[in-house]
């Protein structure tokens, strides 16, 4: 479903993604951490085509991201984004920023785009703030909305980038409640974030990266109890801590 | 004396609402043709597009940095020159159009350059086009920063339009000039003409205001 190989990318001179391997099959749930500035926002946002990338191969979906000339509309209706700040679009409501990409993308009606719509907020337990402006909204509400923002194209990939950075402690847990249950469903995820719980409990592989690199792939509880490494076993340390 | 002018304006005042009317035909046209090349520009100088934004850039400067009366001047004398024949109602229209374009640019660029990157991304994300992202998801957030200016630019346009009198366009300021040369009452006479630009000029500023009021709190739905 994605697949890198040997991706590298620079900024400038900046070397922020150094000879990338991955390999996520449908319905895998990988998670991606490491130190802060070591590449993985860069990463999961070369898959959507956010950020383009000079030398090597990516195909997502079928679709060959190295070459330039890909539909960039077609690649991204089938895959949500979701993004540690949100960004609802503030001037419509929660219902609105849902339904938007299936008017204008899909071409769905605006009636049965409302339904799909409302079933999506439902789904993570938003119903009753259809009609609700984003800054009328908790940030973990916010979170949500654009997370059934991102399920109302019915992706066959979902990407997080550190969903719950942002939030208050007490909303995290709403968030990756609903994170949780489209695991269950067989949504095909890479997650960036630092919540080993989540992480424990679902992924299918912990990905660790550092200064564009990736040091280690594991199993989840091999990753965190027995990391190979010392930038692992440093890095886990340091969250553990937190 | 006075009272005996004061009978006269009243006699011509008709001449008076004529030049009225000729300036807002004149400033309406200008600044709705400013409007919508404004924003196309605008949008193009947003994009960071070499091939626009350098040209765009060098077009702005100028228009901004040199006086509107030689700007028309040059639109009415020197076009025709060049093959473009114009009479001095279209002149001042375009020489108008120009202006407003200039000024519109910079505020719809500005508007849509404080839109955060978040929301461009996000929309792109979706699978949108760009121009229907900039459509239905930028251009509405930035008008909450573009209206304000961009009313208060039409307050501009309108009294910048005073300047065409010198190509012979008969607007307020033109009739204020001919009427003097009869009733020589300068202060009567353009006291006048200043009442009759505020009259049209006021709604606008306080629209200005209340959008001000209006866009910077709370939510609204555009
Ligand atoms: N647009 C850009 N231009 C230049 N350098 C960039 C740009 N975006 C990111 N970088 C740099 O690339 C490196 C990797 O950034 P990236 O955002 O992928 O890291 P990250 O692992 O997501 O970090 P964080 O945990 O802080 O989000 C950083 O050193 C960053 O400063
Ligand atoms: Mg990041």
């Amino acid at each position: 479903m994605i697949k890198f190989k040997d991706v590298n990318k620079w900024f400038g001179s900046l070397h922020v993604l150094q000879n990338i391997n991955v390999h996520v099959k449908p319905g895998e749930v990988v998670v991606i951490c490491g130190p802060s500035g070591s590449g993985k926002s860069t990463l999961i946002r070369c898959i959507n085509r956010l950020e383009k990338f000079q030398d090597g191969e990516l195909h997502v979906d079928g679709m060959p991201l190295h070459n330039y000339s890909i539909n960039l509309t077609k690649l991204r209706a089938e895959i949500g984004f979701v993004f540690q700040q949100f960004h609802l679009y503030p001037h419509m409501t929660a219902l609105e920023n849902v339904t938007l990409a299936p008017i204008h993308v899909r071409k769905i009606k605006k009636k049965e785009a409302k339904e799909i719509g409302m079933e999506k907020l439902v789904r993570v337990g938003l119903g009753d703030k259809a009609s609700s402006y984003p800054d009328q909204l908790s940030g973990g509400q916010q979170q949500r909305v654009a997370i059934a923002r991102g399920l109302a194209m019915s992706p066959k990939i979902l990407l997080f980038d550190e969903p719950t950075s942002a939030l208050d402690p007490e909303m995290i847990g709403e968030v990756l409640d609903v994170m949780i249950k489209l695991v269950d469903e067989g949504m095909t995820m890479c997650v960036v974030t630092h919540e080993m719980g989540f992480a424990r409990q679902v992924a299918h592989r912990v990905i660790f990266m550092d200064e564009g690199e990736i040091i280690e792939t594991e199993k989840p509880d091999q990753f965190f109890d027995n990391p190979q490494t010392e930038r692992a076993a440093l890095f886990i340390s340091k969250i553990l801590t937190h | 004396m006075i009272a005996y002018y004061f009978q006269r304006l009243i006699e011509i005042f008709p001449f008076f609402l004529k030049g009225l009317w000729m300036t807002v035909i004149v400033s309406c046209l200008g600044l709705i043709f400013g409007t919508i090349f404004g924003f196309i520009m605008g949008v193009l100088r947003s994009q960071k597009i070499r091939l626009f934004n350098w040209p765009i850039g060098i077009f702005v400067s100028v228009i901004r940095g040199t006086p509107f009366v030689v700007q028309i001047f040059i639109v009415f004398f020197i076009f025709p020159e060049w093959g473009i024949q114009l009479n001095a109602i279209s002149a001042a229209v375009l020489a108008l159009t120009i202006l407003g374009t200039a000024f519109i640019c910079e505020i719809v660029a500005g508007g849509i350059k404080a839109v955060p990157k978040g929301q461009w991304e996000a929309s792109a994300s979706s699978g949108l086009s760009i121009v229907k992202q900039l459509r239905l998801v930028i251009i509405p957030q930035a008008l909450r920063t573009i209206l304000p200016p961009l009313v208060g630019q039409y307050v501009l346009l309108i009294k910048d339009s005073s300047v065409v009198s010198v190509i012979g366009v008969v607007e307020l300021t033109r009739v204020g000039w001919l009427t003097v040369v009869r009733i020589p009452e300068g202060l009567m006479v353009f006291s006048l003409v200043g009442i009759l630009y505020f009259v049209i000029s006021y709604p606008l500023i306080r629209l200005s205001n209340g959008l001000e009021k209006k866009l910077s709190v709370g939510q609204i739905s555009l």
